[in-house]
Parts: C-alpha cells; structure tokens; sequence
C-alpha cells in the first residue's frame, strides 16, 4: 500500500463485549430505551446545553438519530434499529430493547457464541414459523370490511407516544381522522397493480388538537389571495376546471446554463423576447379553456395579471414535493417548456375552493378521485407538534402494512409472553435430531432457550414504569399489569381485570404467576391457548409486519455484536 | 539466528491476530476506518491491511498472504498460520535450511502430493448434473462462506448464491461463463438493503437499476428500449461554438426548433414503437416532460459499468439518434419482458427485465441484512465466492473448446515422436485431446518447453521440468512477469512461430493455471523421447489427470494394465503440474492438512537425517496448526480425538472418517502451501533490510486480479 504513514497505530481490541466499557454503555442504553417505552413510557428532553432546539421524545427515531456514539458496537446496534425504523416506522424500541436484553442474556450464559448463535437462530425459526401459522394464538385478522382493527391499530400506536400529549378524545379524534386519511389514499377501482395514493400533512401549529381535520384533494398555501373576494373560474362544458401544471419557471429568466457563449446584438432584449412568449402561451391556455394555472416556480406578474383579467386562476410556487401528487390528482403532466404546450397535458379538476386556517390561506383543489388527501395536523407547541407529525406518519405507514399483510399482533406485551411460553413448551419437547443439527448438547440448548424467553418477557416488563408486579398466566400466556402498592403474595385474580392487550377478562382461573427478572422458576409448560373470542373493541394491537421484521433483526444484530471477536479502530 | 528468531515473532503475532478469525468457529472483526465508518469483516484480507503494519518483513508476509487471496479467491488467513508454523518450526531446527526448502518441495512434497493425496480426492463438478452438481455447488459454497460469514447467515446465503448462479445459467455449460461474468458485475447484479432481516434475500429475475425512473409509463408485455449516452435536446451552444442572436425573432424561432426536434424525436421513438429510454447522462426537463407525454419510461444517470453490462447481456450498442438517421429506423434495440419501479426499503429503483442474447439470464441478488456493513460483507464474499468456484469450472470449459475445435492431431504427432508403438494409437488419441485445447496454445507450449528443458536441465530425466512449471504457479497472478518469460522461452528456443500465441494467451490470464497443467502433459510427451521407460505410466496418468470424457476414459482404462506394469517412481515428479485434477475436493474441517502431512512424513522416511528430513518434519507439523486452529474454540481434546482416527484409518488403509458437510478445493489448498513455501524461502533470503525515506513506487496493484 503505497499510503502516508500512519501517525498511530490502530488500536486493537479483542473480545470487546467483555470490556467493561461497553458493557456500561449497553447498559445505559437499554436502561434509556426501555424507559421510554409503552404508554406509560417516561419523557426525554434532548438539547445540546448551549440553547437553541430541545426535544422531548420518546420515540426511538428521535432519540437515536440523535444520541451520540460512545463505542462502534453500539454504533452497530443503533444503525440497525434506526435502519428497522426507516423501512417500517414502527416498533423501533421493542427491536432496540429486545436486542439490548438479548445480548446481555446471551453473554452471561458462558457458551461459545459460535453454538448460541446457532441455537437461538433455531429458536427464532421456531417463532416466525409459530407467528406464520393459522395456529398462531397472538395474532388477529385484520378486517377490513369494518375499522374497528384499523382505529385499534392507530389508536394503539398514538397511545404509546406519550410525548404528543394526547388526553383521551384527541386520541379518539386523531385516531379517526387517520383511518379517513388512509381510507381516501385507498384507489377506488381495484387494478391488478395498484397504487395508494398520498396524505400530504399540513403543519399548523398553536392550535388545539381537536381543530386538526382532513380534506380530500390538496392544499396549497397563497398568502396574497384575499378571502373576500369571490372566486371566478372559468369552467369546460362538463362542469370540471381544466388545470394547467408547469414544472418550468414562467418569470421569463429561463435561459439554461449552457456551455459557450451566446452573442447578444445591441439592441435586442431576450428578456423582452421571453416575456412576450410567455404572454403567448398565456393567450393560448386562455383559449384552450384552462381554468387554473399551477406552476411549481415563479409566473411573471404581468402574466399573472393576464391570466386573472382572463379569469384563469394562477398559483405559483408550489414547491416541488407537490408535483407529484398534483400531476396523480388532476391527471395531467408537467410542462416543462414554455414553446410548445400539447393539449393532452391539460388535467381537471372538479372544483377549486379558498380554505383559511388560522392566518393562513390556501387554495383547495378538489379533485375528482379523492386519492390524494391533506391532514391538517394542529397541536399547541412546536415539539409537541414534531411528535405528533412523526406518530401519524408513523400510523399512515402501519396502515399500509397492514393492508399488504392484513395481520395484527396483540399488543400490551401480550405477543412477547404469549412467544416466550410458546418456546419454553417447545424446547422442552424438542426431539434428538435437532440438538445434532444445532451441533449442542440438550443442557446448552434449554440455557439458550430460557436466555432468549427472558429476553422476551424483559421487553414486556419494560411496559411496567411504576413498581406494580407484572404477571403471566399458564392459560393464554398473555401479560397482566398489577396496579402498585399491593404485596406480591395478593390473590392475584382480585387485581387484574384485563390483559396487556385487553382480549382475555379474568372471568376464569388462569394460573397466574409472577414474571420475574433473573430468577424464573422451571415452570412445565403447556402450548399456550388462543383466546376464544378473537374480536373485541378497543384491543391493543401491534404491526405485524414491523413486529416481526423487528424480532428477526433484533436477533440478527446481536448475533452480530456477539459474534464480534475483534474491535480494529484506526485512530488517525 | 536472531533474524530468524524476529521473523518468527512477527509471524506468530500476525497469525496470532488472524487466527480468531479462522474457519467455521472463527468470530469476525469490527473495522473502524479512521473516518468513523464501519465495516464488518472476516477476510485476511482486510484484517490484515487494518492492522497497517510497521516492521517491513511482516508488510512482506501479508502481501504475500493477500497475494495468494488475490488469486485463489481464499487463504489469506490460513496463509498466515500456516507461515507462523513454518518460520517458527524452522527458527527452532536451526540454521541453513534455506536450500532444502526447495529439495523438500521437489522431492517429498510433489510426491506426497501425487503418490498420496490423490487416492483421497473427491471430484466435485465436473461430469455431474442436476442434484448432484446443485449439491455439490452448495456444499462448497457453504464451506467458503463459513469462513467468511456469522454462523447464522452462511447456509442461507450459500442457497441463496447457488441459486443465483444456477439461474443466471439454467445450462451447465454456460456456467463457466455465468461465473466470470458475476464475478466480474457482481457489484451491478446485485442490490443491498438495510434493516430487513437476512431471511428476506432473494434472487429476482432482470437487472435491478439502483435509481428511480425519471419517468415512468406503465407499459405491458415485451417492450423495446434504446440506449443514449449523451442529451437528447440540442443545445443552443456548445463549448467553443458562439450562438450569435440577430433578431429576437431568431432567438424564440431557434428555442422553439429545438423544442419542437425534442418532440419529434420522441414521437419518432413512440412510433417505433420503444417504451424505455436508458441514457447515461442526465436529460433535460423537457426531453422527461415529453417522454412521459409519449408513453416513454426513461431512466437516466446511468453508470458506465452499468451500461456496460446492459450492452453485454442485450447486445445492442448506445445509439446517437442526432445523426442523419434520426428518422431513420432504429436498429439497435434491446427486448424486455418488462419494465417496472421497484421498492428496495426506501429506495425506487427501475426492475427491467432484459431479454439476453447471450446464454446469461441475468438475475439480481437483493440483499437484506440489519446494517449495511454486513450487507457489504455479504457482498465481499459472495464475489470472491463467484473467483473462487471459477477455478473449479475450468477444465470444463476447456473441454467445451477442444471438442470444437480438435483437429490439431497431426500437428501433436508431428512434435512428439513417439517411440513406444505398442500403445501409440490410443496415446495419439489422449494426445488428440491434451493438444487440441487450443491449437496455438499446443505448438507454443511445444516450443516453450523446449525452451525451459533447455534453461534448467537440457538432458534430464524430467525431474525438473515439472518444478518449473510448479515454480510458475504463484508468478501466474502477475501478468507482465509471465509474459516476459513466455517472450523469453520462445527466443530461447530460436523460433518465432509463437511469439503471438503467448502474448494472447497472457490475456486470458484466467485460464492460465490450467494451461500449465497442460503444458505437462506436452512435457512429458516431450520426455518420452528421451526416457522411453517411463512413457507408458505417465501416458495413463495424464490421461487420467485431464479428467477427460467418456470415450477418453475407456482409453485410459486400457492403459491401466500397462501403468501397473511399469510403476516408476520417478515419473512421480514428471505429472507433478496436472497431479491435481481440476475440479477435485476434499470435505473441509482438517482433511487436506492430516492427510498431507501423513505423506509428507511417509516420504521423507527415506531421506533419513538429510536436511530435507528436518525440514520435511518442521512443514508436516505446521500443517497440522491449521485443523489445531480449527478445533481449538471446542472441547478440549476434539483435535487430538480427530487426528488419532484419521491417522488410525490412514495406517490401515481405511477410508477417511468423513462426516460431509462442505467441500472445498484442494488445488486452493496446495497452492496455498505452495506459496508459503515460497514465501518463507523469499523471507529467507533477505539478508540486509534497508530504510529510506523517499516513498517507493508502488510495483502493482494486487486487485487487479480479481478483475480477469
């Protein structure tokens, strides 16, 4: 290698999961996560101490994209959580948490890592074949011919933000306005591909909740539109208002940066030349009936000024994260030249309206197919607001999984004890073969195993913030939540009246049992039971596609930091 | 002494920060480069330039070691244990052993290797088809990649390669081809995306475009496409051309011309009925504008490798539709079934499903994994995987080429006179195949090893010849020095018949370590002349050692009766270049070292006390560092336990206690002995290390072979 001398050697690091640097910082780092999950999740306040932005979360993209990096290790671990959180929005702590208490468990075992791993990749095959089967007791069907799962699913998902500062019935009203949104992105002619359309947010922030509302069709902000004046637009035959979309600026500048030269003779002005062909195409829109005019730039005033004279209605700057769901809307294409406009750009539209909220005033663009819609988002402060934007966008996204995966999960820790018992009952009744196929002896594989179902609980003890018991029944393997201040010798079925998820009552004897940290007892175990009625309102419900992808990762990664042998860090 | 002390300090260490890394069990390395960016790795490799050594003599080894990597595809790491068993071995048995290094390679090694080692081989692709071969593919897959990947990745991934490669080339024949050519554009047939699961890797048919279309318009069935590489909408000027504005008549007449050719031209794309325009440079707004207007999908911003491997696999060139021909008809058009955006996480990319011309279906690996490190070294390996299986579908192809073209019979005939007539029919048969590899290639082996007999021993019993070509084998990653020494024969031998063939065939460097176990086989025929005694045994296992076809086969059992019947010892040496078929396998996890060191010892019995004896004895103990390696994470004893069988059942004449996991490639693995022989003779040598400051030009580049 013919490079410069490097000024230091690397620092070289062996077996670096048994440093105790790191394993503090893992430590601390599970400890900050884990605290902010579920609804009862605490609030963390991000600033950088010198002033300015100060965030309060508790959602792991913030928190993430945020917190800095004390070890490459970890680096690992956040980049997978946060590459989790891109691709599906959801379940972004359970994976961080569930990986963070995988590897601790994993670590304390004292077996090769090279046999854990391949133990508890038998392990997660069991669950996502479990979780795939009809037979599978934690899962519900999505429904879609009533919402009831889809504001369960919404609801669950805004509940578990404590940070947007919700009460109850914005809760309830943000969860409805959600489901509409999505409802109206759904096409209404099913096609063999079919395409969803989009939900654009509008921020408005310092305003109640409950004045948050959708629309169909677009918005877009005209500050000099005056509110008073009656709209007068011209209208085609069929009663639509055909719509002109100009992706090209129209202030009459539009000379492209080319390279040469371009001599200009004395006397000539192409700005002049430029502007009286953009007068031309005006003429021309006017004829062909157009009723509006969106340019995503500038139009030049006076052309402006034609076009209202004209009563064709002109609006300008519409940036360009609006072409898209402009041109899908009204049905028509860009233009991108002002010398030549083809008639089949022109798109329609069935009715333009001015909205005002607040100080703001927009133009509304309604169209024929509500496939693209607005959500206007409103909350009292600017952080409170960021949360919120980041949850419904968050819930926009579930949605669409779900409908590619019409499948939910229970929530409320439900899914992780249901999982965990489901896995003791099958690693006690395993047969020989699949100890030879891991390459273990059966005493490593059930150490494994009960490493992995801890790891399991612990994401659903991390829902507990106050100091109340977390139990497990032996019927369904659901996860009840004891109110505080009650001795752990209680008759256990006078404090619980519902589940985590809230599918099972207490009606009948379940088998409680305390779901303790460290020290499990050796339960026998049975396959734990679905539960008889599978349909109630108000469950909690979880993502099942972000849920399972987020289990799968989680293991992935810490198989991954488990089997780091080396730390090789180059300090120039 | 304290050199050689120093050098195996330094050895020790470099394997000592390597061996972790090893084998099945090995763990992998987190690597952070001085930016702060991560990378995941268990290749020598890399963990070998991380370490960014300071004392030059172990600059030396792990350039040695990555060498060996850059053109086996595999072994650095086991290079470097291997050297530190050796150089240590040797610093403890004293001094001056330097010049029995190369006595033990010809002597004991070479005929451990062809006398031993080869009852043992198992072969692995050639002659096999359907489940067998797909099996076989995969085992050797999963072995390669269980010392490059997490213990809960590589059986998928290997399935997931296997099938990929199967795919790309549905047709046996063509996978020789197939692989080259995944090696090669690995980088574009393939995709990564972060934060799935690694369970969510597959193989799509089509090539996957990592960039979003610029325009899009759905379009069903069979669609047509053209190829640009520059801007579709003329420009007013260009540089050193002067647009000179008269009137402003003249200026709005000329935009509006030039907005008006742009639509013209795609109206004339439109009827010519092209649905995708894939152009290398961005394009202007209004040349997307009106594609989308004509129903034209367009991706733009290509790079050139993938330009490059579109025009591969369709065949067609870019075309300049600013020319004359503009409203002429369009020739050169590739055929997709279909044209689609993708979502790959969050990414759009364009999914065109290219029809080929050529046998390679194209296909693209999606790879999923929680981070994009591991993605990349998934990637990394996965290539060097495709390097690795090339090697063993050589001798196929070759056989593909000799059937077309075997007519070079009397050619052959006429070099080699053949004084043994008893069995001159059937060799001249053998003889048919062995030249009529390649025509040119036959008449200037011919030449070229008259030449070298000539250089190294001109009367010899041909004991030499094949350490020559032996000698050859770790020069083959370095294209100028063979050349030179291709030149240098056939001056040498005062002809000038072949000056041209070496020259084209240092080009296709790929296939170069085959040709030099051809070239043997001409060499002992070359031999027979001379020792008349020994032809009928080396005719038996030449033939034997090309792994020919079905008819070569039934020769070659004719020949058998004749082979026991003159069992010369010292034709050993002569096959030594082809004495590993190509295509042969042993199961990993030890197999090749035990065995090797068996033989290794068996045959030095006979050079009691001799030099050759020590060192013999210092090498057959290093190899056993390897499996000691790779046993060393498990039980205590699991070594010993394993050792004890294998020689046990070697001493009976048992076959091996194989458990048959993986294979892995037993030329690979002499090779790698081969070259840490070498390298401890070169760090030998050196007697006087000496420092200056100035930077030394850099000789070359140890990638470039993964390029071939």
């Amino acid at each position: 290698m013919s490079r410069l001398e490097a000024k230091k050697p690397p620092l070289f690091i062996t077996e670096p999961l048994t440093k105790d640097g790191v394993s503090q910082s893992l430590s601390l780092l599970s400890g900050i996560l884990k605290s902010c999950y579920g609804p009862a999740g605490r609030l963390k306040q991000l600033h950088n101490g010198v002033g300015g932005y100060v965030c309060t979360t508790s959602q792991s993209s913030a928190i993430l994209s945020r917190l800095p990096v004390s070890h490459p290790v970890l680096g690992v671990l956040m980049a997978s959580v946060q590459n989790h959180v891109s691709r599906f929005s959801d379940c972004g702590l359970f994976t961080a948490i569930l990986c963070c208490s995988l590897i601790e468990n994993f670590k304390s075992l004292n077996i090769a890592s090279c046999t854990v791993i391949k133990i508890s990749k038998h392990l997660l095959s069991f669950c996502m074949d479990y979780l795939k089967s009809e037979a599978c007791g934690c899962r519900v069907a999505v429904d879609f011919s009533s919402v009831e799962t889809l504001l369960c699913l919404v609801r669950s998902i805004l509940r578990s933000k404590p940070a947007c500062m919700l009460n109850k019935t914005e809760v309830d009203h943000l969860t409805t306005l959600i489901v509409k949104a999505f409802l109206f992105t759904v096409p209404c002619h099913a096609e063999s591909n079919a395409v969803l359309g989009k939900c654009v947010i509008v921020p408005m922030k310092g305003r109640r909740v409950v004045d948050s509302t959708v629309l169909p069709g677009l918005l877009i902000e005209t500050p000099e539109i005056q509110l008073a004046n009656p709209l007068t637009i011209k209208r085609t035959s069929s009663n639509t208002i055909k719509i002109a979309l100009f992706c090209v600026s129209m202030s009459g500048d539009s000379f492209n940066p080319e390279e040469g030269t371009i001599t200009v003779h004395h006397g000539i002005s192409l700005e002049m030349s430029e502007l009286n062909q953009l007068l031309d195409v005006g003429k021309q829109l006017v004829n062909d009936e157009v009723g509006l005019v969106v340019c995503q730039k500038v139009i030049h005033p006076s052309l402006k000024q034609y076009l209202k004279e004209n009563s064709v209605m002109a609006v300008d700057r519409a940036g360009l994260s609006l072409m898209e769901p402009l041109s899908r809307m009204t049905g028509s294409k860009p233009i991108a030249s002002i010398h030549l406009l083809s008639p089949s750009c022109y798109g329609s539209l069935k009715d333009v309206d001015i909205e005002s909220f607040a100080s703001k005033n927009f133009v509304h663009l309604i169209p024929n197919d509500t496939l693209v819609c607005s959500l206007i988002l409103c909350n009292r402060n600017e952080t409170a607001w960021d949360e919120l934007k980041r949850a419904c966008e968050t819930a926009e996204h579930v949605l669409q999984l779900t409908l590619k995966e019409p499948l939910a999960l229970l929530g409320g820790g439900c899914t992780e004890t249901h999982l965990a018992s489901y896995i003791r009952h099958k690693s006690c009744s395993l047969s020989t073969s699949s100890f030879e196929d891991t390459d273990c002896s059966q005493a490593e594989y059930q150490l494994v195993a009960e490493g992995f179902c801890r790891s399991l609980e612990s994401v659903a003890r991390s829902l507990n913030h106050d100091d109340g018991e977390i139990l497990t029944d032996m019927v369904y393997g659901h996860c009840w939540f004891v109110p505080p201040g009650f001795p752990p010798v209680s008759n256990w079925s006078d404090l619980v009246s519902k589940c985590g998820c809230g599918i099972n009552g207490n009606s009948e004897n379940l088998k409680w049992r305390l779901l303790q940290g460290q020290f499990g007892s050796p339960v026998i175990h049975d396959c734990p039971k679905e539960p008889l009625v599978k349909i109630a309102d108000f469950l909690t419900l979880d993502c099942y596609a972000a849920k399972c992808s987020g289990l799968q990762v989680a293991l992935e990664t810490a198989h991954l930091i488990l089997d780091l042998l080396y730390v090789i860090k180059d300090q120039n | 002494m304290a050199r050689r002390q120093r050098l195996a300090q330094e050895a020790a260490a470099l394997a000592g920060a390597v061996r972790g890394a090893l084998g099945p069990r090995g763990g992998r390395a987190l690597l952070v480069r001085a930016t702060g960016q991560a990378v995941l790795t268990r290749d020598g490799r890399r963990l070998l330039e991380a370490l960014s050594l300071e004392p030059p003599t172990a600059r030396m080894m792990a350039a040695c070691a990555c060498r060996h990597r850059a053109a086996t595809g595999d072994g650095a790491k086991t290079f470097v244990v291997l050297l530190a068993g050796v150089l240590g071995g040797l610093c403890a048995a004293g001094g001056g052993l330097r010049r029995a290094l190369q006595a033990f390679e010809a002597q004991v090694l070479e005929r451990a290797v062809a006398q031993g080692l080869r009852r043992h081989l198992l072969t692995a692709l050639p002659g096999r088809e359907g489940e067998a071969e797909a099996a076989a593919l995969e085992a050797l897959l999963e072995a390669y990649l269980a010392g490059r990947l997490g213990p809960g990745e590589r059986r998928r991934l290997a399935r997931l390669c296997a099938e990929h490669c199967r795919r790309c080339a549905p047709a046996a024949a063509s996978r020789p081809q197939a692989l080259r050519l995944l090696g090669r554009r690995f980088a574009e047939l393939h995709a990564a995306v972060a934060g799935l699961p690694v369970a969510s890797s597959m193989v799509l048919p089509g090539l996957v475009l990592r960039r979003d279309f610029a325009t899009y318009s759905p379009a069903g069935g069979e669609l047509r496409a053209v190829l640009v590489t520059e801007p579709l909408r003329p420009a007013l000027s260009a540089p050193s051309v002067e647009f000179v504005v008269d009137s402003e008549g003249q200026y709005q007449a000329s935009l509006q011309w030039i907005t008006r050719r742009t639509e013209a031209l795609m109206k004339h794309l439109q009827s010519n009925n092209i649905k995708l325009l894939l152009s290398s440079v961005k394009q202007e707004e209004a040349v997307i504008s009106y594609a989308k207007l004509y129903g034209i999908s367009v991706v733009e911003c290509l790079s050139s490798e993938e330009m490059a491997l579109i025009c591969e696999i369709t065949g067609v060139s870019p075309c300049a539709p600013f020319g004359d021909n503009m409203l002429g008809g369009i020739t050169e058009t590739a055929v997709a079934t279909f044209c689609q955006p993708l979502l790959l996480g969050s990414k759009r990319c364009a999914h065109i499903g290219f029809t080929s011309v050529c046998t390679f279906q194209p296909h693209c690996l999606i790879l999923c994994g929680p981070v994009d490190s591991v993605n990349e070294q998934h990637a990394a390996a996965l290539q060097e995987a495709f390097i690795m299986l090339q090697q063993l579908f050589k001798t196929a192809e070759q056989r593909e080429e000799c059937k077309a073209e075997g007519e070079s019979r009397s050619e052959a005939l006429g070099v080699c006179s053949w004084p043994c007539s008893a069995t001159q029919t059937q060799l001249a048969i053998e003889n048919n195949y062995c030249n009529s590899t390649q025509v040119p290639e036959g008449q200037s082996k011919a030449h070229r090893d008259g030449a070298e007999t000539q250089i190294v021993d001109p009367d010899l019993h041909g004991c030499d010849n094949p350490v020559c070509v032996q000698t050859d084998l770790p020069v083959l990653s370095s294209p100028i020095l063979h050349i030179k020494e291709f030149s240098g024969a056939t001056e040498g031998d005062g002809s000038s018949r072949g000056v041209q063939e070496p020259h084209a065939e240092c080009e296709r460097l790929g296939a170069m370590h085959l040709n030099c176990k051809s070239d043997s086989l001409v060499d002992s025929q070359k031999h027979h002349s001379t020792a008349v005694l020994a032809c009928n045994a080396n005719a038996g296992t030449a033939c034997e050692s090309l792994g020919a076809g079905k008819d070569l086969e039934k020769t070659s059992c004719n020949i058998v009766p004749l082979k026991q019947g003159e069992s010369c010892v010292s034709t050993a040496q002569n096959y030594s270049g082809s004495l590993i078929k190509a295509g042969s396998v042993l199961p990993v996890g030890g197999y090749f070292e035990v065995l090797l060191h068996y033989y290794i010892q068996y045959y030095a019995k006979q050079f009691q006390q001799s030099e050759v004896a020590v060192v013999s004895n210092v090498v057959a103990d290093a190899l056993l560092s390897i499996p000691k390696t790779l046993y060393g994470t498990t039980e205590q004893n699991s070594f010993t336990k394993f050792y004890l069988r294998a020689i046990n059942s070697l001493r009976k004449n048992e076959p091996l206690p194989m458990n048959g996991e993986g294979l892995e490639s037993v030329y690979c693995k002499y090779h790698l002995v081969i070259s840490v022989l070498h390298c401890v003779t070169e760090l030998l040598s050196i007697d006087l290390i000496i420092g200056i400051k100035r930077p030394l030009q850099k000789a070359e580049d140890y990638d470039s072979e993964n390029d071939f």
